[in-house]
């Protein structure tokens, strides 16, 4: 091992520390990870309330039905940022990869992909945010219309979920059902 | 201390490359939701045409979600059928 690369020789370092402490360390850097999904939701449902007060400014008589809209709107864009927030939790309070038999480096490395994968969420939660804006927008300009634009709105953001769902999948495969440990 | 043998190595930075692959969902997200918004914006605009504006909708967002797929698959692969440790 003199003359190991850098790589090895960092990963030699990390192999002195405890199995626990160096799965927990990673743990917390998946964590923090995972919590980077907050900035979809963040801007999403910020658009959302910038159409919503716009809808008001126009249309003063239908300010119920689009504050109605925008909330509906912007608690579908939030679903991202609470997924995150489970697996975060998840790795905080409820690890899995602790008390599981199996290489530690893959099991450590297993914790920081799981909250990598969540960073996804920045995408459905800034997509159903502006997707509320616009059904915020269209209830403002047209209140007898509501149910249709709802309708519309809600279609094109379960589409939008998708791909954070298929992150969550990949996250909870990471942490609960590891494939890799096994092919060790 | 158990050594790290390279196979350890490469089942390791494929937990980490799973995780990295699936931020490719960012992409679909963003897209979709704006198609999403367009699309209640036009049923609001013109209610009568909300079939045919769904439509293009569902259509368009099914091509946004391709490269979301793309991302699910490596990933899947790198966990169920990883072909980086046949190569060892």
């Amino acid at each position: 091992m003199d003359n190991a690369n850098f790589i090895v020789r960092f990963l030699t370092w990390l192999m002195t520390f405890d199995r626990k402490a160096l799965i927990l360390a990673a743990s917390a850097i998946g964590a923090g990870f995972a919590m980077i999904a907050g900035i979809g939701p963040g801007v999403g449902q910020g658009y959302a309330a910038g159409k919503g007060a716009e809808a008001v400014s126009i249309n003063p008589k239908a300010s119920k039905q689009a504050t109605m809209v925008m909330l509906l709107g912007a608690a579908v864009a939030e679903t991202s940022g609470i997924l995150a927030l489970v697996v975060a939790l998840i790795l905080l309070f409820g690890n899995p990869l602790v008390t599981q038999q199996g290489a530690v480096l893959i099991l450590a490395a297993s914790a920081i992909g799981a909250g990598l994968s969540m960073i996804a969420g920045i995408g459905p939660g800034i997509g159903q945010g502006y997707a509320a804006g616009k059904g915020t927008e269209a209830t403002g300009r047209r209140p007898q219309y509501q149910s249709n634009v709802v309708r519309a709105m809600f279609l094109g953001q379960a589409v939008a979920q998708t791909t954070g769902i298929y992150a969550l999948i990949i996250s909870l495969v990471l942490m609960f059902a590891n494939p890799l440990v096994r092919l060790l | 201390m158990e050594p790290i043998t390279g196979r350890a190595l490469i089942l390791a930075c494929s937990a980490i490359g799973a995780g990295l692959a699936m931020i490719a969902g960012i992409g679909p997200g963003i897209g979709q939701g704006y198609a999403a918004g367009k699309g209640a914006e036009g049923v609001g605009r013109q209610p009568e045409a909300q079939a045919d504006i769904v439509r293009t909708m569902l259509l368009g967002a099914a091509v946004a979600e391709t490269t979301g797929i793309y991302g699910l698959i490596i990933a899947l692969i790198l966990l169920f059928a990883n072909p980086l440790i046949g190569l060892l």
